[in-house]
């Protein structure tokens, strides 16, 4: 069992608090992603699962066991830093057994166990470099020989693929992915890049301030974020302020900054004149011409017919970003984007007047706190 | 092996004259260094060695225009010289070993330290830069005489009942010569730590690499360069030693330095001080290259090395 365990952990440098009360359990074989900007305290919360900072307050439980005050060379985890920390004096076989060297293993198995893993990563007939020598996705691959040779319990990886460029990126990745099912280790990945969290992650844990915002699964995250921060963070989306104008059964009234009222769920604490923000996704956004008959009023009042709100205004900018388009759109001096598929040719060009809609379910709704307004 | 290690060390020195020696405008560029080293360096000692050769004279410093290798045979032979140089020689090996081990240990605090700290550290060593070497080497006497400072201080403490003869000593030479050397050790060896990355440390450790084992595992190899420099510095210095026997010393045990003045300065007998002169460089050129090699072989993997 290498289950993980944060229990209320705090670490403060001075008067900077840069991990705040973190409750977090890692599962057992999980690949768990930890997701923030940077100075969120991800970083400073899995060097506190390495041992390589001590809690100011709180408790580490790895595999049942507390290890709040055990140092980094006591404690079964492995780190694969984001620099790499290879050793410029060691060749790259003398790297990937250190661990082992500093286990007591003798010379003959050292030397194949740290063969053998070191063609698991594909490096095999390296072993005699200089890790100086090597491309940075090579010292990528070694790094990662030498924190497995130790046969962890935990696996930490700190940002271990922001030095390499984005095609290389990619195919670590999916390396990565690979090397998880096949070690089955626990495994905690910090990242600022939501791309690596959605493409390796079975949840992300997503930060801000020194807190655990949410954990969940990606698509969790994604669709059901439990606050604004989580939402604005993850993707691009479009936020409308409003106040609550009318409230009916199933639905309210926001009157917005544009010309034009949005529906939403209707919430208990949907009283007329509260304050509300609501996410807008590019990609949940219609866009298509309008029939220039139409007026905000109309727009409206065929909303409230059809199911969905519609309402228009006049393309600024298109920016073609190879598999999608991205619109820029005026309505009623704010900016919108909006986000349609390349495949969906609709010919609008800028300049164009164009009606934007959307489903009502897939808007989502903040309270003036950041947190999430849900429906009953 | 060690054969390897010293073709590999000669060819290291010998690389950067190669890599010229093809080169005109980089001997033309060279030229004003060549001079000066010929005329300050390569002149001067190549007079001193020639009057290691010749007689020796009963009126003159030496009897020009002869030449005889009796003052070799007299110093090689001599039971008094041999006493000098061996003391020489432990004098450099003892100081050297002391402020190197010293001069890590502070490097490496200075190196962890941050802040007001760190600035204090380091300001502690180049302050006695800016002194005097006579001034405080001699600042040493009071402080460590018989009825000095350091003895009424553990007399008085009850450490001590009877006060402990420092100075003049050969503990004192060894305490003066370290004190001389060791900011020239420190700034060597902490030139080179402070390029290290700390994160080499954390790596090591997280692979279960205590604090002592990830220190001479990880950070040992990276400062070698600082060492051996460092090493070298404080051993030809504490050889050569002048001042701090002078001043420290009993008499008694005497360097080679101060035999040489007396053997130029008071006997009149150049042949002999400039036969040991260059007998002792001969020593410390080989004893040099030596530290170079050893010290050079320990940049890897220390236990796999071996």
């Amino acid at each position: 069992m290498s289950d993980i365990e944060l229990r209320n952990v705090s670490k403060s440098y001075g008067d900077l608090r840069a991990v705040d009360g973190v409750d977090l359990s890692v599962r057992d074989g999980e690949l768990l992603c930890l997701l923030g900007p940077s100075g969120c305290g991800k970083s400073t919360t899995m060097r506190m699962i390495s041992g390589l900072e001590t809690p100011t307050s709180g408790e580490v439980h790895i595999g049942g066991d507390d290890v709040t005050d055990q140092a980094a060379y006591d404690r079964n985890t492995s780190m694969v830093f984001q620099n790499w920390a290879l050793f410029p004096y060691k060749t790259v076989l003398e790297n990937v057994a250190f661990g082992l060297k500093m286990r007591g293993d003798g010379a003959d198995e050292r030397r194949r166990e740290a063969g053998e893993m070191l063609e698991r990563v594909h490096m095999d007939g390296y072993e005699e470099h200089s890790t100086t020598d090597l491309s940075g996705g090579q010292k990528q691959r070694v790094a990662l020989a030498r924190s497995l040779a130790v046969d962890p319990d935990v696996l930490l990886l700190d940002e271990p693929l922001s030095n390499l460029d984005k095609r290389l990126r990619e195919e670590m990745e999916i390396e990565l992915k690979d090397i998880h099912e096949e070690f089955d280790k626990t495994f905690v990945y910090v990242t600022h890049n939501q791309d690596e969290a959605f493409t390796l992650a079975d949840r992300i844990g997503i930060m801000n301030d020194g807190r655990l915002v949410q954990v969940g699964a990606p698509t969790e995250v994604y669709r059901n974020p439990t606050n604004r921060f989580v939402e604005d963070f993850l993707g691009d989306t479009n936020f409308v302020a409003g106040e609550v104008t009318d409230v009916g059964d199933r639905h309210a009234r926001l009157s917005t900054a544009f010309d034009a009222t949005i529906r939403i769920p209707a919430f208990e604490a949907a009283d007329p004149g509260a304050s509300f923000t609501v996410s807008l996704r590019p990609e949940f956004m219609r866009i298509r011409r309008a029939n220039g008959a139409d007026t905000p009023e109309g727009t409206a009042a065929r909303a409230d017919g059809t199911g969905g709100d519609t309402i228009t205004g006049t393309v600024e900018n298109s920016i073609y970003r190879g598999s999608s388009i991205r619109y820029v759109v005026a309505v009623g001096g704010e900016q919108l984007f909006v986000e349609q598929s390349v495949t969906e040719q609709t010919g609008i060009e800028e300049g164009a007047e164009v009606e934007l809609g959307w489903d009502t379910h897939n808007i989502l709704v903040f309270h003036p706190d950041g947190s999430r307004a849900r429906a009953e | 092996m060690s054969v390897d290690a010293a073709d590999s060390v000669l060819g290291r020195l010998w690389a950067p004259f190669e890599a010229q020696s093809g080169s005109r405008r980089s001997l033309l560029l060279m030229s004003p260094l060549i001079l000066f080293e010929t005329l300050v360096f390569v002149v001067p000692f190549a007079i001193l060695v020639r009057i290691s050769v010749s007689e020796q004279s009963g009126s003159l410093p030496y009897a020009e225009g002869t030449f005889t290798v009796a003052s070799y045979a007299e110093v090689l032979q001599s039971g008094l010289l041999q006493g000098i140089i061996v003391y020489s020689f432990r004098l450099g090996i003892v100081a050297t070993v002391v402020a190197v081990v010293l001069a890590t240990f502070y490097a490496y605090a200075t190196w962890r330290a941050d802040g007001l700290l760190k600035s204090a550290l380091l300001f502690s060593v180049v302050l006695p830069l800016l002194t005097t070497l006579v001034i405080k080497t001699y600042a040493w006497v009071p402080l460590l005489a018989p009825n000095g400072t350091a003895n009424n201080l553990l007399l008085a403490v009850g450490l001590l009942s009877a006060p402990v003869q420092v100075v003049p000593n050969t503990l004192g030479v060894v305490i003066g010569q370290v004190y001389i050397v060791f900011p020239y050790a420190m700034l060597a060896i902490y030139s080179v730590l402070s390029t290290v990355e700390w994160e080499l440390v954390e790596a090591a450790r997280d692979l279960g690499a205590g604090r002592l084992r990830s220190f001479f595992e990880v950070v040992v190899p990276e400062i070698m360069p600082g060492i051996t420099v460092a090493t070298i510095i404080s051993f030809a210095w504490s050889v050569g030693a002048y001042s701090a026997p002078a001043l420290l010393g009993a008499g008694s045990d005497r360097p080679f330095a101060l035999e040489v003045q007396e053997q130029m300065l008071l006997n009149f007998n150049w042949p002999v001080a400039t036969a040991l002169s260059t007998i002792m460089l001969v020593l410390m050129f080989v004893s040099i290259v030596l530290i170079y090699v050893v010290l050079g072989r320990f940049g890897g993997d220390l236990s796999d090395a071996a």
